[in-house]
């Protein structure tokens, strides 16, 4: 029987890998690409399938898992965000010269305007890198298509093809019809063969040229017209601009031109970009004068496109560097070369005036904050207050937003909390200089890259604190397990891995356990870890501050909420505002004074030692 | 069919994700495509959300600025914010209880454009039922109370009953029906 839902474009990429018979799916959360494992468990469950869905710890863990599972005769697929893709390059480029035997299928979503990512980069970039295919969908029908093609080419190419859903994909919503599914039922059939499964250097010489063959063919497939690169030109008839575009900037681009009428703009679309189609662009090109090419989030398309002499797009400075491709942008910058060509532009933009009257209103921006009642929060009021001269490295999840309350000095990738205090560390000491450092790192983040880094900090002879802000969650990215919890993916039993072991495992000798919530206790366990870091035979001090989130708690988060309130004895110092950053703390215009806002505060009850002049107090 | 365009806006944690749910439930039972941009991630942490949402034939998931027929707004700053994206002759609809709402500037504009604006008391609607933290029902409702094509009164309440998890549906009933009350009230107060 068909069903119509509407499916987030994760879910419908879920659809596709669920659809393909795909029996082993590992991923990494991280936004956009975090809702895919959620939406394939639902849909194995409606199947009944057996199909295996991990949580893995890291990308390049994922990677190699379905790795191994392709290389049995399975299909699998590995999911993660772009810079997860960057974590997994290692085994990336390694798995495209030994090739695959099931079909393996890499989606790494990209996020233009990075709205929660570390980097703009465009995966397009990376699967040109390791000399894969990639495909690049529109919408998320294409995507949930675009799977199935994958795993095709991927087992009749015998090489890994990766998909590259932008976040207007990844977290689009759109009406998708689809019906039962059948399980893949293929067995596990490793065939021995370490010439190519292990191969060493010698062989690796010939894997290379193999790849590149591989790459020829491919293009050559990916020069047809087919569902995913075709054009509208007319035969024979020569235009003064053709428009190149793949992905989320397509669907932008049909949409404008089809309100607009404009069949005069002939539309190349490229959703299989890579290996380029050289044939197909260089009829295109033939046929116009001019050709604009709009693409996110990097020149791709434009830098494969050898003779650029008729070329416009992002080098030529026709398109935005850098940033999202909005419709709004691309509706101006088509219009603008139209315009430069002499003719006809698109229609005159009816938001301009708007726009303006906004701008003059200066509304204030909102910043993202950590929730009211985060236990990230109070663990780091504690540790500006106990150290506020020490350079705090953070790393990436909700507690990124410490920023905010000046606990943040510097993000750099998953795991750097540790490896730059590290690095810190060694090169203060150089210059004799007792630096205080403290790491914060979030437990999720701690089991992706954290171990590694604190195991060369332990052995290396790095000293500094590092507190692992426990709030047994990925929160960031929705709410996943973490290894510490013992779920796993599909909501069944695994085996609980205990933080406090991982850390001793590690080589560190100072440990204890804080409740975030806890000021004081977190204050006195800081002096302490200090000393220890201090001392001539320390090292390393680890704090695990735990409290759970409470967003994924809820109620259990709170066992016992307290009504606060702030009495008349506020100077209106401000200090809770500005340190504390409370949002349900906020100064109230109407009544001129710092109020609580009874609605939104979560009854954590941190605030009430906040306050210098303690005139935050519990409700009688 | 022409391309029926909305943008729905606030600050995370308002819930805008479940008012986009109940709308493109409602329109695809009406038997339109949906397409839809939805924020997650970061900004969720109380930054500004915008769910865009588009029915009939179109691949983009985001709408064009000025070709929104209808926006609601769970917070009047966001309402601003998101002005640009209301057509000429479109819907603002703007969870705010501020007598000085729509600020004077803003009123020339959709004066001039002919765009019809509400304030509407959602969150006072939400605390008054005892859930502070439904103000979107509140202004779902009462926007049913004036929704035209493809939208009907019935057809959201009836969404909403569908979509709400069990131990929330009776609430959520509640305050969607008072949000709707209170908009026939001022259908009426308006004809009159
Ligand atoms: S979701 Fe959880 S961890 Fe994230 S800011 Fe809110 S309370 Fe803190
Ligand atoms: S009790 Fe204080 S710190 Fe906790 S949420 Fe309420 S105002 Fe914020």
């Amino acid at each position: 029987m068909e069903r119509r839902e509407i499916l987030l474009g994760n879910g419908a990429i879920a659809l596709g890998i669920v659809e393909s018979g795909c029996q082993v799916v590992t991923a990494y959360p991280g936004t956009p690409s975090s809702e895919i494992i959620p939406e394939v468990v639902r849909f194995v469950k409606t199947g009944g399938f057996n199909t295996y869905v991990e949580w893995s710890t890291n990308e390049k863990v994922g990677l190699d898992t379905a790795f191994a599972a392709s290389i049995s005769g399975k299909r699998a697929a590995c999911c993660m965000k772009q810079v997860g893709l960057n974590v997994a390059a290692d085994s990336l480029m390694s798995c495209a010269y030994l090739g695959t035997v099931g079909g393996l299928v890499i989606i790494s979503c990209d996020e233009p305007m990075p709205h929660s990512s570390a980097t703009e980069q465009d995966t397009r970039s990376m699967a040109k890198f390791a000399k894969v295919p990639v495909l690049d969908p529109s919408t998320p029908q294409e995507a949930r298509e675009m799977v199935g093609v994958a795993f095709s080419l991927s087992e009749e190419f015998r090489v890994p093809v990766i998909l590259r859903p932008a976040v207007r994909v990844c977290h689009a919503r759109q009406s998708i019809t689809y019906g039962p599914m059948v399980e893949g039922g293929r067995k596990a059939d490793f065939r021995k063969n370490p010439d190519r499964w292990a191969a060493t250097p010698r062989f690796r010489l010939t894997l290379h040229a193999e790849l590149n063959e591989k790459g020829i063919e491919i293009g050559k497939r990916f020069d047809r017209l087919s569902a995913h690169n075709f054009h509208d030109l007319k035969p024979g008839k020569q235009y003064p601009l053709g428009i190149i575009a793949g992905g989320v900037p397509y669907a932008v681009l049909r949409d404008i031109l089809r309100e607009e009428d404009r069949t005069d703009i002939p539309v190349l679309k490229l959703g299989a970009p890579y290996p380029f189609p050289e044939s197909l662009t260089s009829d295109f090109l033939s046929a116009c004068e001019k050709v604009l090419v709009v693409e996110e989030t990097d020149a791709f398309i434009e830098y494969l496109i050898r003779d650029r002499h008729k070329v416009l797009g992002r080098l030529s400075g026709h398109i935005p560097r850098e940033g999202e491709l909005l419709p709004q942008v691309i509706h101006r910058k088509v219009s603008d070369v139209l315009s430069e060509l002499g003719q006809q532009s698109l229609k005159e933009e009816e938001s301009v005036m708007a726009m303006a009257v906004v701008k003059e209103l200066g509304l204030p921006v909102r910043k993202p904050t950590l929730c009211p009642g985060c236990p990230h929060r109070a663990a780091f009021f504690a540790i500006r207050k106990a150290l506020p001269k020490a350079i705090i490295t953070s790393d990436i999840g909700c507690y990124t937003l410490g920023i905010n309350m000046g606990a943040v000095d510097t993000i750099l990738d998953m795991g750097a909390a540790i490896t730059m205090a590290a690095g810190f560390y060694h090169s203060f000491e150089q210059d004799g200089v007792a630096q205080p450092i403290v790491s914060t790192i979030g437990d999720s983040t701690f089991f992706h890259s954290g171990t590694s880094g604190l195991l060369n900090a332990v052995y290396n002879g790095a000293k500094f604190i590092l507190v692992i802000m426990d709030n047994l969650t990925t929160a960031m990215t929705g709410m996943q397990p973490t290894p510490a919890l013992g779920i796993r993916a599909d909501g069944s039993k695994g085996k609980a891995i205990s933080l406090e072991k991982t850390v001793i495992g590690c080589g560190v000798e100072f440990m204890e356990v804080v409740d975030s919530y806890d000021l004081e206790k977190m204050n006195e366990v800081l002096k302490k870890a200090s000393a220890y870091v201090n001392d001539p035979g320390g090292g390393i001090a680890v704090i695990i501050a735990r409290h759970p989130c409470l967003i994924a708690y809820r109620e259990k988060a709170i066992p016992e909420k307290k009504k606060v309130l702030i009495t008349d004895d506020c100077v209106e110092c401000n200090f809770c505002i500005e340190h504390f950053e409370c949002p349900a703390i906020f100064q109230d215009q109407e009544l001129g004074r710092t109020s609580i806002n009874q609605q939104i505060c979560s009854g954590c009850g941190v605030c009430l030692s906040v306050c210098p002049t303690g005139a935050i107090v519990e409700a009688a | 069919m022409n391309t029926i365009n909305l943008v729905l806006c606030g600050l995370g944690g308002q819930g805008i994700l479940f008012m986009t749910k109940a709308l493109s439930q409602a329109a695809i039972q009406k038997g339109y495509d949906v397409m839809g941009a939805e924020t997650h991630g970061m900004a969720q942490r109380g930054g500004s959300v915008v769910s865009h949402l588009r029915l009939g034939d179109v691949q983009g998931s985001l709408v064009l600025p000025g070709s929104a027929q209808l926006v609601l707004a769970l917070e009047e700053n966001e309402g601003y914010k998101n002005l640009p994206f209301v057509a000429p002759a479109g819907r603002l609809f703007v969870n705010t209880s501020s007598p000085a709402f729509p600020n004077k500037k803003v009123k020339d504009y959709l004066d001039a454009k002919g765009i019809q604006c509400r304030g509407v008391p959602a969150s006072s609607i939400a605390i008054a039922m005892g859930t502070p933290m439904s103000s979107n029902l509140a202004l779902l409702g009462y926007f049913s109370a004036s929704a035209n094509d493809p939208f009907s009164h019935e057809d959201l309440r009836l969404v909403i009953q569908q979509i709400s998890p069990d131990r929330l549906k009776e609430k959520n009933l509640m305050v969607f029906d008072a949000g709707f009350d209170r908009g026939m009230e001022e259908k009426k107060t308006l004809k009159a």
